[in-house]
C-alpha cells in the first residue's frame, strides 16, 4: 500500500494516488498526504484506479480529509472499481465528494 | 559486545583479541572444553571463535552445548581450525556453527567476517527487541477487544430474546468490530430495532455504543418517534466521536400491523423475503450516523408493509464480505439466494439456523475476519 501525491499549481490541484488496500493501516499517511502540502488547492483528485479494497476506517479518512479542506475546494474521487463505488454510494458519499 | 575466544594455541588467541579490540570488543580467552563450558555460562558472550579440537573434549560437541545454553539468545559460533577437510566443515556446520575460517587466516578476512556477524548479531537484537513490544501491544490489543466485547455483549443482553419473530445472529471474528442489534417491543405493541455498525475494531468501536443503547432504550419507553430518535442518536455520535468514526445503521419501526416506517444510512439494503419467495429491497438513503451536523442531517423515512409470513432480514457488510477459502466474498447474489432458501422455513428460528449454517458452510476452511450480524423479523402478531 502507498501514497503519492502530484501538485499541479497551473490547474491548482493536488492529486493522491493510493495503490492496494484502503484500509485502516493507511490512517496516517493518508493524513499526512494532504495535511502537510504547503498551500490549499482548489481541486483534490484522489485517484483509486489501483485501489482493489476499501474498508469503513477508509471512509472515516475519507471524511476527516472532507472536514480539513476547505469546504469551497472539491474532492474528487476517480476510478474507483465496482466493488468500492457501491461502498461509497450505500454511504452517500457522492453527497460530500464528486465520485467519477 | 563480548567475545569468547577458546583456542589451545596462544597465538590464535592474541590474534582473535587483537583483532576484536580493534572493534571495541571485549574478549576473553580460554584453552579447554572444562574452561569454555563455564565462561560461557558466567561471561555471557556475544559471540563465540573455537577450534575444533581442544583439551578435555571436541569443538563440535561444545558447539551443540553452547547451541543449547543460548537457547532463544542468538549467539554465532565461529570455527577457526586447521583441520580443513570436508568432513570436518561438514560436522561443524552440522553442530550449529554459523561460519568456518581455516587456520592460519588472514586478519583483514578476519575483521571483515566477524564484522558481519556483529552486524547479524544487532540485526538479531533489533529485531528480538521489536518482536517483544509487538507481543506486549497485541496483548494489549487483544484485552481491548475483549472489554469490547464484554460491553457489547452486556448491551446485546437488553435486546429481545429470540423467538418466532424476532431472531438475531451474531457470529464474532477475533478482532472485534462494533456490530450491534437491538430489538424491543413497546407497551404499545410496536416494535423498535436498531442494528448498527460501528467504524473501526476493538475499544474505539464500542465506544459510541453506550449512548446509542441508552438513547434506543429510553425511546421505548417514551414511545419516541424515529424522526427524533435518528436525529437523536446521530447528534449524540456527532459530538462524541471524532470525524473518523460513525456508526451505519437501520432504525425501524414496525407496528403489530407489519407497517414499517425506517430510517437507513450507510448499510447494505435490508431486504424481505414474501412468503411468495420474491425478494424486495429496503435501500437505505442516507450518510451513517455521526456524519452529519444536526442541521445537515436528514430525518426523511421510508415505508413499507411486513404481511403475514413474511421475513425482514437486516445484514452487516461484513455478512457480504465473507470470503470462502477461495478468497471470494459472498456479495449480494449469493446473500439473497441465502435468505430466499432459508426463510422459506415456517419456524423462523429454524430459518436462522439454516441461513447461519449455510454462512458458516460457504466460509469453509478459511477464517472468519469481520464480527458478522444477521437480523430477521416476522410480525408475530399477524399469525
Amino acid at each position: 500500500m502507498s501514497i503519492s501525491i502530484d501538485l499541479n499549481d497551473t490547474k491548482d490541484t493536488a492529486t493522491l494516488t493510493l495503490v492496494g488496500s484502503f484500509d485502516f493501516s493507511l490512517f496516517n499517511e493518508f493524513r499526512t498526504a494532504y495535511t502537510e502540502l504547503t498551500k490549499t488547492y482548489s481541486h483534490y483528485v484522489i485517484d483509486m484506479q489501483m485501489v482493489e479494497y476499501l474498508d469503513s476506517a477508509a471512509l472515516g479518512m475519507l471524511l476527516s480529509m472532507r472536514n480539513f479542506v476547505d469546504q469551497e475546494s472539491s474532492i474528487e474521487i476517480k476510478g474507483a472499481n465496482d466493488f468500492i463505488k457501491n461502498i461509497l454510494m450505500i454511504s452517500r458519499f457522492d453527497k460530500r465528494f464528486d465520485i467519477q | 559486545m563480548k567475545l569468547l575466544c577458546i583456542d589451545s594455541e596462544p597465538v590464535y588467541q592474541e590474534i582473535v583479541a587483537l583483532c576484536a579490540e580493534k572493534l571495541d570488543i571485549q574478549v576473553k580467552a580460554v584453552s579447554t572444553y572444562i574452561d569454555a563450558l563455564s565462561a560461557f555460562k558466567d561471561y555471557e558472550p556475544d559471540i563465540v571463535t573455537l577450534d575444533v579440537v581442544m583439551k578435555g573434549g571436541s569443538g563440535i560437541e561444545l558447539a551443540k552445548q553452547f547451541k543449547v545454553m543460548s537457547g532463544a539468545r542468538f549467539v554465532p559460533i565461529v570455527f577457526l581450525s586447521s583441520n580443513v577437510a570436508d568432513s570436518v566443515m561438514d560436522k561443524c556446520f552440522q553442530s550449529g556453527a554459523d561460519d568456518f575460517i581455516p587456520k592460519p587466516f588472514n586478519e583483514l578476512l578476519f575483521n571483515t567476517r566477524l564484522k558481519t556477524h556483529l552486524n547479524h548479531l544487532q540485526l538479531m537484537q533489533e529485531m528480538y527487541e521489536q518482536n517483544k513490544k509487538l507481543t506486549y501491544f497485541q496483548t494489549v490489543i487483544q484485552r481491548e477487544h475483549e472489554m469490547a466485547h464484554h460491553v457489547f455483549n452486556h448491551i446485546q443482553n437488553r435486546s429481545e430474546k429470540d423467538s418466532e419473530s424476532v431472531a438475531i445472529t451474531r457470529l464474532s471474528a477475533a478482532s472485534f468490530n462494533g456490530d450491534l442489534a437491538l430489538i424491543k417491543t413497546r407497551s404499545d405493541g410496536t416494535r423498535l430495532v436498531f442494528v448498527g455498525d460501528f467504524t473501526g475494531h476493538g475499544l474505539p468501536a464500542s465506544i459510541g455504543a453506550l449512548p446509542v443503547m441508552q438513547a434506543f432504550f429510553e425511546a421505548v419507553d417514551d414511545l419516541a418517534n424515529i424522526c427524533y430518535l435518528s436525529a437523536h442518536i446521530n447528534k449524540i455520535l456527532y459530538s462524541i466521536l471524532p470525524d473518523y468514526m460513525f456508526c451505519a445503521g437501520y432504525l425501524m419501526l414496525i407496528s403489530d400491523r407489519g407497517r414499517i416506517l425506517y430510517w437507513g444510512g450507510g448499510m447494505p439494503n435490508a431486504l424481505i423475503r414474501r412468503k411468495n419467495g420474491q425478494m424486495d429491497s429496503l435501500p437505505s438513503m442516507h450518510m451513517p450516523l455521526g456524519v452529519l451536523s444536526a442541521k445537515e442531517f436528514d430525518v426523511d423515512l421510508e415505508e413499507s408493509v411486513l404481511h403475514d409470513g413474511d421475513t425482514l432480514v437486516v445484514l452487516s457488510d461484513g455478512v457480504l464480505e465473507l470470503k470462502n477459502s477461495e478468497g471470494l466474498m459472498l456479495g449480494d447474489t449469493n446473500m439473497r439466494a441465502i435468505i430466499e432458501r432459508s426463510y422459506e422455513e415456517k419456524s423462523l428460528l429454524v430459518a436462522q439456523r439454516k441461513a447461519e449454517k449455510e454462512l458458516i458452510d460457504y466460509l469453509g476452511e478459511s477464517t472468519q475476519l469481520d464480527d458478522i450480524t444477521l437480523v430477521a423479523i416476522r410480525n408475530a402478531h399477524l399469525s
